[in-house]
């Protein structure tokens, strides 16, 4: 029975700790059996707070070395945090992870939403849910309160994402809220979405694909219960200093150029604002209003949201100011003021100004040119067929048009019909098609992903070959290698990482952003922006690979993602640099439970322990599978034409290790840095598997054996080109 | 509810004169929802220290797909039906001298629901909030905040301030809310 009252849970026998913030359970619920029963939340936290904490607990002890994604003892863990409902700004946000199908090699995989489906869960009693096994036959779940079915959903099988949303609020009412899938996620197209209301999605790890595998259309929820924060004067003022909100009026905006800075264009069209889920304080997300779709002749409003932006126009990749990475406090601003186009005065009297504002010219890529009706078809396309936006922008769309420049598809149309250009609306509609229902070769090849398709084809040729387009401005002009692949890291494309989609950021920043790439792809592991002060700026641009203070930011960033994808808290409202008391306050707020800055901190450790147990155990992780698969992105070179040095690239990945109380040699933490986080029993399974490192002699010299550079085909290719830039001297 | 007609929201001023004093939702011209539900749950909060939809006396009627969000909100009828179809009238439900809003006394609400099954509006703009035992329910509804000298919370709390009282509002251009000051 949901909790109606205060009382409700505070009298709950397992809240010993007479938590506020939690309902105190979560629903199992087994495809194959149809069996529901329920985990009482109280045994794991405050221990592990909630959302991905809780969540990385529960995956050690339940998911086995060796479950695939597509596997019937695979799960998938939705879990919300004790800020869900409760009134703080972003706490409406929830976690979830599985074995993801879009990561190459499949492994742990997390995603972080928005929606209203988190609170309305929290609303019918549950902190979460798990599904186990899998549906012999198409099935959605429907939970109302204590009622949890099964329901056949043979009538709902097959239609697109906007369809199956209509199909169930006609069937349940209109205030049901629900999470389904599209056709990508029945076909198990890997890079599938699973999408709540307003077009919030689980987007990077392929749960739609998940989903699909377990026959799993969709999952709607009512709850007629409350939840209740502990302290609601702390939710009032969390509210008012959280982010400075805007707290005055805001229309819609009548606008007549659309696109990025650098990429604007003339384009009349009306845009709104949205919040991301119930009781925050802002409204980040664009609305882009009364625009054309994909499939009719209906218009409609399309949320905009992030790589959403390039979709018009991808000619100029994004720039940014150093700030941005480096932040000074006087110029502090979070990431949704920026989204929103809210932004603060600057203020000059700051002696990080000028240093803080420069802005680092971006690439001009020349993927595509500016159409804003193109641009909101593939959105539509990509929302209505249920796939991650960011494969579909960042990945396919500028491989095809990369491609096609390098005349690497002459005679070639992909299967479509047609010459292979993202100019043209009609090749994206049918490409598409062809993917999400897997027609033909090409869209059986593409519905696996870009990176597995770009193996079949052939790396060397169709991932590693040299694309002549790109411009460095930074440079003042002059082309830049980029392989015609974005490829990154574990099947992902890139972001942040100085060449690619969203290079503008400086080599301090660069190694940072692979290094978090490194251990926790971005984005289908973590969301983590790299913030350092920008006091430690110039310290950093001396010797970037040993700077101390980068290992220190790189940790304190992983850390409060972990923390802020727990209570729950959004990566644009968290963290604040400069109030490193806001989340212990949001954790007080919500449950009344005294934590300190320092507890939550030693509960993120905690729990990227946990994560990181989990990918030495389940998915076979070392030093060198991920130093090997890192070190793609940089020997490709950065807008300043400079690429990674093999040996310091070692050094400061020895340095982060070390930081984290891990062997150098394997990258496996030790046993007393398990035990000092109350993990003993990981350490004890660790050993039992052989997965558990000998510390090195004390007498032993330090250990460098890095091994040679891997061979790049990229850098083969880029040596003997005479028109880009040549290699730069290490 | 049978053939049941449903009123629509009052616009002009002919039709708010049949209505007191009560939350309105501004024309998108002027600020446009977005959608937080910050209303809701601090209407909740406030009232009852904690958030749900039986205690939120202030409802978003959320577009699944189009994000566009009408508020829910009581208008405070003058021939208030809900009072009259109140068993408890003046003791479960009362009339605020004051502002003429109709409020519930709980201590006396037997949770029988008459009030808002006769509600004039579709969704019933007042609420039940549930509790185990099913004698044990009460209704909600929309008191204006009365005594609290903020006034109403949804109102203050509103992160774009999209809300404001029917008083204090005229029609602008486009034939929906804008603030006086404002035309």
């Amino acid at each position: 029975m949901p909790n109606y009252k205060t009382a409700d849970f505070l009298e709950n026998p397992d809240n010993k700790e007479k938590l506020y913030g939690y309902c105190g359970k979560i629903a199992r619920i087994n495809l194959t059996t149809g069996a529901v029963s329920f985990v009482d939340t109280y045994a794991y936290v405050p221990k592990y707070l909630g959302g991905r904490m809780l969540i990385n607990r529960l995956f050690w002890e339940e998911v086995a070395p060796g479950t695939k994604a597509f596997d019937e003892e695979n799960k998938f863990f939705y879990m919300t945090g004790a800020t869900t409902g409760c009134g703080i700004p972003a706490g409406g946000r929830s976690a979830a992870c599985c074995v993801g199908a879009s990561s190459n090699p499949e492994q742990y995989t997390w995603g972080n939403s928005g929606g209203w489906f988190g609170t309305e869960l929290k609303y019918a009693g549950y902190d979460g849910f798990i599904i186990e096994g899998k549906a012999q036959t198409p099935v959605y779940i429907k939970i109302e309160d204590d009622k949890i079915e099964i329901l056949s959903a043979d009538d709902l099988w097959g239609m697109r994402v906007h369809q199956t949303q209509a199909a169930i609020e006609e069937k349940h009412g209109h205030d049901v809220k629900s999470m389904v899938i599209g056709p990508a996620g029945e076909n198990l197209v890997r890079i599938a979405s699973i999408t709540t209301s307003n077009d919030f999605v689980f987007a990077k790890g392929g749960f739609g694909a998940v989903w699909g595998s377990k026959k799993l259309k969709a999952i709607t929820v009512r709850g007629s219960g409350v939840v209740g924060p502990a302290d609601l004067e702390k939710v009032k003022a969390l509210r008012m200093d959280m982010n400075n909100p805007m707290m005055a009026p805001k229309p819609i905006l009548h606008l007549e150029q659309a696109g990025l800075p650098g990429g604007f264009f003339p384009a009349k069209y009306d845009r709104g604002h949205a919040a991301c889920s119930p009781g925050c304080n802002q409204h980040c997300h664009g609305l882009l209003m009364n625009g054309v779709t994909a499939f009719d002749d209906q218009r409609v409003n399309h949320v905009e949201k992030c790589v959403s932006g390039l979709t018009f126009n991808y000619t100029v990749d994004i720039g940014a100011p150093v700030g941005m990475f480096w932040p000074s406090k006087q110029n502090f601003s979070q990431p949704c003021k920026m989204l929103v186009q809210e932004f603060t005065e600057p203020d000059p009297s700051d002696p990080y100004f000028e240093e803080q504002g420069e802005l680092l010219l971006p690439d001009i890529l020349n993927f595509w040119g500016p159409d804003y009706d193109r641009g909101t078809i593939i959105n539509d396309l990509c929302n209505d067929y249920g796939i991650d936006k960011w494969d579909a922008i960042i990945f396919i769309l500028p491989w095809i048009s990369a491609c096609r420049q390098e005349h690497l598809l002459d005679g070639n149309d992909l299967g479509t019909g047609m010459e292979p250009d993202v100019e043209n609306t009609a090749f994206i509609k049918k490409f598409f098609e062809n993917m999400v229902y897997r027609k033909g070769y090409y869209g059986d090849l593409f519905a696996e992903g870009m990176s597995r398709a770009i193996a079949v084809l052939g790396k060397e040729k169709y991932g590693e070959s040299v694309y002549h387009n790109r411009i460095s401005q930074r440079l003042g002009g002059k082309k830049v290698a980029l392989p015609v692949s974005e490829e990154a890291a574990w099947g992902h494309c890139m972001h942040w990482q100085g060449r690619g989609f969203e290079a503008s950021c400086d080599k301090p920043t660069w190694l940072a952003m692979n290094m978090q790439n490194m251990l926790n792809t971005r984005d289908a592991q973590t969301v983590e922006h790299f913030h350092c002060k920008i006091e430690y700026h110039q310290e950093a641009l001396k010797d970037p690979y040993h700077c101390p203070h980068v290992i220190e930011a790189l940790i304190h960033t992983q850390n409060n993602a972990e923390i802020k994808d727990s209570l729950m808290s959004c990566e644009w409202q968290s963290p604040d640099l400069w109030w490193p008391e806001m989340e212990s306050l949001m954790y007080q707020a919500a449950t009344g439970y005294p934590v300190t800055p320092e507890e939550l901190d030693e509960a993120a450790y905690r729990s990227k322990l946990l994560f990181r147990a989990i990918l030495i155990r389940n998915h076979g992780r070392t030093r060198k599978m991920e130093v090997e698969q890192i070190w793609h992105v940089m020997q490709i070179p950065d807008s300043l034409n400079e690429v990674g040095d093999w040996k310091q690239w070692n050094e400061m990945v020895s340095l982060m290790y070390e930081a984290r109380g891990w062997d150098l040699k394997t990258g496996w933490p030790y046993r007393e840095t398990y035990e000092k986080y109350g993990l003993k029993d990981v350490a004890d399974e660790m050993e039992r598997l052989g997965l558990l490192p000998e510390h090195p002699a004390p007498d032993a010299p330090r250990w460098e054996d890095y091994g040679e550079e891997p061979y790049s085909k990229f850098v083969e290719n880029w040596k003997q080109d005479t028109i880009v830039l040549p290699p730069q001297q290490k | 509810m049978g053939d049941k007609v449903y009123e629509k929201e009052p616009r002009t001023p002919e039709e708010l004169a049949g209505y007191g004093s009560h939350v309105i939702q501004y024309s998108p011209a002027y600020s446009f929802c977005a959608g937080c539900d910050s209303c809701m749950v601090m209407c909740g909060l406030t009232h009852e220290g904690t958030a749900g939809h039986g205690n939120g006396r202030i409802q978003v009627d959320h577009g699944t797909r189009s994000l566009e969000n009408h508020i829910l909100a009581c208008q405070q009828c003058a021939d208030h039906p809900c009072y009259d179809a109140c068993p408890k009238k003046d003791s479960a439900m009362k009339i605020d001298g004051e502002t003429g809003a109709v409020y519930i006394d709980e201590e006396f609400c037997i949770g029988c629901g008459l009030c808002a099954k006769n509600c004039k509006f579709q969704p019933s703009r007042i609420t039940m909030k549930k509790d185990r035992v099913r004698k044990q329910w009460k209704a909600a509804k929309c008191d204006l905040c009365r005594g609290n000298p903020e006034g109403p919370q949804c109102v203050k709390w509103c992160p774009v301030q999209c809300l404001g009282l029917s008083e204090d509002a005229v029609l602008g251009e486009d034939g929906l809310f804008v603030p006086q000051a404002k035309q």
